[in-house]
């Protein structure tokens, strides 16, 4: 009993901190319509300035806490605002949402850049002793974050019910249209609700990190699973349920870290608990959550471009780009370092183009696409190593085995849409990451398996030109999709679901098939990943990475095959243009993804946009030469 | 061709009644008109006909097949074809594409495979397809606008490409939903003079949903008029106008009609 009883109390105290950030979450997200997936790293980066100050420079640990978080974090928030939310309003939801990928690589590279990637421990900021409550031992700093939590929610309860700039706040949060109309000042709101969210994110990076160890790595990611399983107890609308699921959800863990003494795959069943959480809900969603703005479809609103070239100029264009690339190995010489960068880099666009395809074409969305990449690529080891197969029909079988994977998302696609679809995609790959390729069974003991090149590929060169060859069948795949009858059907579906059903398609059918030849793509480019250094390492296929991949694929433009083939480049020759130096790396990656994702609200269509822009300017610039050229000459006649 | 009939039709919303109750019949190339307030329950009713909704109670009839328990695009496949009064044109595609996407669905038994392999099979589906496409837009007089964008396009050439969709579709009976909204008086003319054309000739079934009595008055040559749901009235339309529950329930109409029409148009 006395067990029980301390179990509860724990997973209350922890809960009121989920519930606390979940709240700052949803109040952000209703009043802006940003759901911040970097909301982990902004108490990251919080925690860390609150250790700058406490421990490094010495203030006492109250000073630092209230600093940080009445000063520091509201106005970091209003600025984050200014700086970019801001900008951004109207945008669809799939351009947000990247941003705020965007925001939690630059806050996470912040850190690491001036406090390095160590785990460091932040002090309590109460005393540790314990007291005895109903016969359990029960920690002081326990009973203060529960006091500290409790209060905090209480404070914003009675600030949004009796505060004039509460109510406008919570105008928003009902209706932002009719506030709106109502003359609420809709800036000042979403600065404020910001500011609000922001010092939250303090607040619980502050309260949890002496329980936890402040990683830079480990704690962003941590923080989101919890913050968005809460959340979507009250389905991203109710603050009052978001507040109910963060203590849900912080029962869940420590009832199943006390009692749960699970081995192996049931012991990863704790630190998936939101995830499983968040799916139960959403699937289960009903429908008229559903059909709320955040399950409204994706459909990017794109300004088409009137002067589109002509399909055989595209193909042309696309013809010379693919020789230059099969000229490449004699163009590097004997550079082993270049030759694989651009190898990495053409695999990268493999697997920006199963996004091209997915999203671009079709209007569906995926945050999990490093799950259907691992499965292949994990298969395939196995199958090699385990059940002896030939390399090559185990690459085929290997990304074959992403295929119903794929399929059961696109079913799943069927009921749910947008934002909500989304997370269901982001709660894959983190359940297939603990549950799958977290397991020795699957990753080894040493959380790597060997993955060996295809017999006559094994060179440098020759896998070189294998990924080439796998790339142009992968480009054509793509173009014959979108000019033909399926890619109509998918355009379609993406344009009206409505409409599309009343004409006599079948979209089950459609959403099965598009998702499962996405994951299939994707599922090629994840295996010859791995043959790249001939490995499939369970840290190459982190949830994380699912979140730069969309990323990457939309500044490098989503709408066409060379958006993806300029993306993959770019990422894969990034470290041989800028240096090596891991650091600036990062940085470099992190400013250039900031000014580009600040760029996408003008050109959604990505780098590939303004580059085929300025190409059609260039021939226009040309043409009109030439007839100027021409002209005098006829004139005299 | 087929007869389409609504039988005993009740949809509830909730504890709301939205269409109770309700049975109607649209004859072999037959033209039926569909009138009532706003919020009569016209709409409700087309999403239990087309699948949308599945009726509470009730059963949708096609010919000797039950469409009940069919979902939409099997229904669609069958020839019952619809147009909406919100908008629901594929905008990022071409009108061309718009219509030919419809005669593939409508026609086409190309599979995905061959489609994606270009085996022979793609071109000559495709150009089948393409010839059905381009009769209809010939026959809409939508050719000026065949590489446009569907999404740019004004009102009343939107809702003649929502019409030339359902049509290259192979629909043999059209639920149009107050296809005149948004038209002006010459416009809403020269459709209802495409409608009967398309019903004489073709011999297309029509059931129209319409709020500009005229229109209705001129082309459809059995009218129902629902209110809350219920089926009040019934009969040619000449009849109708003298009908004192019509009058009724279109006395409050002529209020709201006028801000109805600037709602939906804002």
């Amino acid at each position: 009993m006395e067990i029980f009883f301390r179990t509860l109390f724990i997973g209350v105290v922890a809960g009121s901190v989920y519930a606390l950030a979940s709240t700052g979450l949803v109040l952000t997200y209703r009043t802006s319509g940003v759901l911040n997936l970097g909301y982990g790293a902004l108490a990251l980066l919080m925690s860390f300035v609150h250790w700058q100050l406490a421990v490094v420079w010495g203030w006492p640990l109250w000073l630092s806490a209230i600093v940080v978080i009445l000063v520091v974090a509201p106005i970091v928030g209003a600025l984050l605002d200014l700086a970019l939310f801001r900008r951004l309003v109207g945008q669809p939801p799939v351009i947000l949402i990247i941003c705020t990928v965007g925001l939690w690589v630059l806050l996470q590279g912040i850190v690491i850049f001036v406090w390095g990637s160590e785990t460091e421990t932040v002090p309590s900021l109460f005393p540790t002793d314990t007291v005895g409550i109903f016969g359990a031992r029960i920690g002081i700093d326990q009973i203060a974050i529960l006091v500290i939590a409790l209060g905090g929610a209480g404070i914003l309860a009675a600030f949004l019910r009796f505060t004039k700039w509460g109510i406008a706040l919570r105008a928003v949060v009902d209706n932002r249209e009719v506030a709106g109309l109502m003359g609420v000042n809709s800036g000042l709101v979403s600065a404020g609700s910001w500011a609000l969210g922001t010092s939250f994110a303090a607040m619980t990076g502050i309260l949890l990190t002496p329980q936890l160890l402040l990683d830079p790595n480990l704690l962003p990611p941590f923080i989101i699973s919890f913050v968005l399983g809460a959340a979507i107890v009250g389905y991203l609308r109710s603050l009052s349920l978001a507040f109910a699921g963060g203590i849900l959800l912080g029962l869940i863990q420590a009832f199943l870290i006390q009692y749960g003494t699970f081995r192996g795959i049931l012991g990863s069943i704790t630190r998936i608990a939101p995830f499983l959480v968040l799916s139960v809900l959403i699937l289960f969603a009903p429908r008229s959550v559903r059909r709320t703005s955040a399950g409204s479809s994706f459909v990017v609103r794109v300004r088409e471009v009137a002067d589109r070239a002509p399909p055989g100029a595209a193909m042309m264009v696309g013809a010379v780009v693919f020789g230059v690339l099969a000229l490449l190995p004699i163009l590097v010489g004997g550079s082993v370092s270049w030759l694989l960068a651009v190898t990495a880099g053409l695999v990268n666009a493999i697997v920006f183009l199963s996004l091209v395809i997915l999203t671009g074409y079709s209007g569906q969305i995926s945050l999990g696409h490093t799950a259907f990449m691992g499965i292949a690529a994990f298969t395939t080891a196995h199958l090699v190593s385990g059940a002896g197969m030939p390399v090559w029909v185990a690459f085929a079988l290997g990304a074959l085995a992403a295929v119903p994977a794929g399929a059961l998302i696109g079913l799943i696609a069927v009921r749910l849409h947008g934002l909500f679809l989304a997370l269901m995609t982001l709660a894959f790959a983190f359940i297939t990451q603990e549950l799958f390729f977290n397991q020795p069974s699957v990753s080894g003991i040493e959380g790597s398996v060997v993955v060996p090149r295809p017999p006559g590929a094994e060179g440098n060169a020759a896998f070189y030109y294998l990924v080439l060859a796998v790339l142009a069948a992968c480009a054509l795949l793509a173009v014959s999709l979108r000019t033909g009858r399926t890619g109509r059907v998918l355009a379609a579906m993406r344009d009206s679901e409505t409409a599309t059903r009343a004409l006599g398609i079948n979209v089950v059918k459609y959403k099965t098939i598009i998702f499962g030849l996405s994951a299939f793509m994707g599922a090629v480019g994840g295996i010859l990943f791995a043959m790249i250094r001939q490995a499939a390492d369970r840290l190459d296929f982190l949830p994380f990475y699912s979140l730069i991949y969309v990323t990457l694929a939309v500044i490098g433009g989503l709408f066409h095959v060379g958006g993806a083939i300029v993306a993959g480049l770019l990422f894969g020759l990034y470290p041989k243009l800028f240096g090596q130096n891991e650091l600036m790396l990062d940085i470099q990656l992190i400013l250039f993804g900031v000014g580009a994702t600040l760029a996408l609200a003008r050109e959604p269509e990505g780098i590939f946009g303004e580059l085929r822009r300025g190409g059609g300017k260039l021939l226009a610039l040309v043409r009109r030469r030439r007839s100027r050229a021409i002209a005098p000459a006829e004139e005299p006649a | 061709m087929r007869e389409l009939r609504a039988e005993g039709v009740t949809v509830r919303f909730g504890g709301l009644l939205a269409v109770a109750d309700v049975s109607l019949d649209v004859p072999v190339g037959g033209f039926v008109g569909l009138i009532g307030p706003n919020g009569a329950g016209k709409t409700t009713l087309f999403n239990a006909i087309n699948g949308f909704l599945p009726p509470s109670s009730g059963r949708i009839r096609y010919g000797d097949l039950d469409l009940t328990d069919l979902p939409t695009w099997r229904r669609a496949r069958l020839g019952i074809g619809r147009t909406f009064q919100k908008l629901e044109l594929f905008g990022r595609m071409t009108v061309f594409d718009n219509l030919l996407a419809a005669a593939e669905a409508g026609t086409s038994r190309l599979d995905v495979a061959s489609d994606l392999l270009h085996l022979p099979r793609r071109r000559r589906e495709e150009s089948k397809c393409a010839r059905i496409a381009e009769e209809f837009m010939d026959l809409l007089g939508l050719g000026w606008a065949r590489d446009r964008f569907a999404g740019e396009l004004p009102v009343g050439t939107a809702r003649l490409v929502e019409l030339g969709r359902a049509l290259c579709g192979g629909s043999q009976v059209l639920l149009l939903d107050e296809p005149s909204s948004g038209l002006d008086s010459a416009e809403t003319k020269a459709f209802g003079r495409l409608l009967t054309g398309l019903n004489q000739e073709r011999g297309i079934g029509i059931l129209l949903v319409e709020h500009d009595m005229d229109l209705v008055l001129d082309v459809c040559r059995e009218v129902y008029v629902l209110d809350f749901g219920k089926l009040i009235a019934q009969g040619p339309p000449s009849g109708l106008a003298a009908d004192p529950a019509v009058r009724a329930a279109y006395l409050g109409e002529e209020d709201r009609g006028p801000s109805a029409a600037q709602a939906s148009r804002g």
